[in-house]
């Protein structure tokens, strides 16, 4: 109804052409499901937008406040997790200054895994199409805004299908539900409350809360120069179908006398982590878990213990569990 | 049956459908029998070791036939607030374990060093080659620590878990 009118309607690109520049360059995606997908990608990166949202997945809950602003090609972001002891992130493009006032510590790090609502698509559309159909769904009000829903549907049953409300105007996405076969939703973000636009925060806004609080704060650099790849000396011979390797790399873990060997794989939504710890503790069988879209496998390989964890079924954790191999 | 109890457990009934498997669960000494041994199961996950094991001679021979109740269920999601101020009370720390559970001592009949495989979605139990001496309650594997991997795959690390560098490298083996 609405939302029919804006897209053709030329009255509606004042509107955006509102909002700033960034948002300007994004061109009204129609009736183009994957045009809508490429917008919603870009928005995450180009728009200014500060707001809560919540994440359920299976049991879990967290309540996060995040502002996001988008400054001279440069991201500039807070992430305040509400549950739980104090922390936050400041992230400047990919590299995380993470706060941990109780222990007096800031760990620095470099974004390459994970999902960062509402940044949650890793690749070009193109490359997400060979693994998901994608659709137009229905135009809703979502957190007091219109919103276009995309639906991408699996073409195969190694992922889960992904419902992302779009925010028509800018293309943010303001709720992504994960779906799996039964139609339930078994991941969740949303926003409870947003404000989009570049006069809700400037670049300044978006520095530490947390840093005056402690005199002198340890600094941890390791996990920044591990987030660097190196040849982990593992491969994945036989990833599922759309997985491409993103990174591997070595990471220090507390309790492992040695770094343990960290894959990521992605088929541009959906990501995992291959993890292969050596001289670990024997166990004798595979075990595996889920709650909602976080699958563990563990498979015992010689000394080596591999462990794949990622937002995706049993069966994809398991073929890449029982592919790993040294490189040759 | 069955499926109904286990629902109301985990509070996924309203109110009249509530009311009616309440009803119908005390009628049979079966439907009794499966209440309380959900609720053993249901302790036992949560880490207590359940204070009615012992007297239950049954026990072993039922979760050895039905290893899926042990299964933790995929929870569908609302969007209600109420739905999710629940979830949040229950949000800490249910994962970052990947449970090893014997059934040794309580499961006559398991082979030793068989495996159990629950269909889905999957929560493998291993019953460890009998060893005699471990008791019927205590955990018969030391759980796997998987939140260090969770934390460095969703790169949000929690200040739980996260030990200061002081720490690191000096920890000790496991």
């Amino acid at each position: 109804m609405i939302a029919a009118r804006s897209w053709g309607a030329p009255r509606w690109l004042p509107a955006v052409a509102l909002l700033g520049a960034a948002c300007a360059a994004q061109a009204d995606p129609g009736n183009d499901p994957y045009a809508w997908l490429k917008r919603a990608a870009e928005s995450a990166r180009t728009t200014t937008y500060t707001g809560t949202f919540v994440h359920t997945n299976g049991d879990r809950t967290n309540t996060i406040r995040i502002t996001h602003v988008s400054a001279g090609g440069d991201e500039h972001e807070r992430i305040e997790p509400l549950d739980g002891p104090p922390q936050e992130i400041v992230r400047r493009n990919e590299e995380m200054f993470c706060y941990f006032p109780d222990a007096k510590t800031v760990r620095l790090d470099r974004r390459i895994t994970a999902r960062f609502f509402p940044s949650i698509l890793r690749s070009p559309p193109e490359s997400i199409a060979a693994s998901y159909d994608v659709k137009l769904g229905k135009t809703e009000r979502v957190v007091g805004h219109e919103c276009r829903w995309i639906r991408m549907d699996p073409r195969d049953s190694l992922r889960f299908a992904q419902r992302l409300c779009s925010e028509v105007g800018t293309g943010l996405v303001l709720r992504a539900k994960t779906v799996n076969e039964q139609q339930q939703v078994i991941e969740q973000y949303t926003f409870t409350d947003v404000r989009l636009g570049p006069q809700v925060a400037k670049a300044a806004d978006v520095r530490s809360t947390f840093e005056a609080r402690v005199k002198q704060w340890h600094t941890d650099k390791q996990p920044r120069e591990e987030a660097k790849s190196v040849d982990t000396g593992w491969t994945i011979t036989n990833p599922p179908a759309g997985f491409q390797k993103v990174t591997e790399i070595k990471r220090t873990m507390p309790g492992r006398a040695q770094p343990v060997s960290q894959i990521v794989l992605s088929d541009g939504i959906a990501s995992l982590s291959v993890f292969v710890e050596p001289n670990a503790p024997p166990r004798s069988a595979e075990a595996s878990s889920e709650d909602g879209t976080t699958t563990f496998f563990v498979r015992p390989m010689g000394e080596n213990l591999v462990t794949v964890l990622g937002e995706v079924p049993l069966a994809t954790a398991q073929q890449v569990g029982r592919s790993v191999a040294r490189r040759p | 049956m069955k499926q109904d109890i286990s629902s109301l457990m985990d509070g996924e009934l309203d109110g009249p459908e509530a009311a009616r498997v309440i009803r119908s669960c005390c009628a049979s000494e079966e439907s009794k029998d499966t209440w309380n041994l959900y609720h053993v199961i249901g302790e036992a996950m949560r880490g207590h070791a359940p204070a009615t094991l012992e007297r239950r001679a049954g026990l072993g021979a039922a979760l050895a036939k039905e290893p899926t109740v042990l299964a933790p269920r995929t929870r569908v999601l609302e969007t209600t607030i109420g739905r999710i101020a629940l979830a949040a009370a229950a949000s800490v720390a249910t994962i970052g374990v990947v449970s090893w559970i014997g059934t040794q001592g309580a499961a006559p009949d398991a082979q030793p060093g068989s495996v159990v495989k629950a269909t889905s979605p999957a929560l493998m139990i291993q019953p460890v080659a009998a060893t005699t001496s471990v008791p019927a309650q205590a955990p018969i594997a030391a759980p796997l620590d998987v939140q260090d991997y969770l934390t460095a795959h969703r790169q949000i690390p929690s200040p739980e878990a996260y030990r200061p560098v002081a720490n690191r490298g000096a920890a000790p083996a496991r």
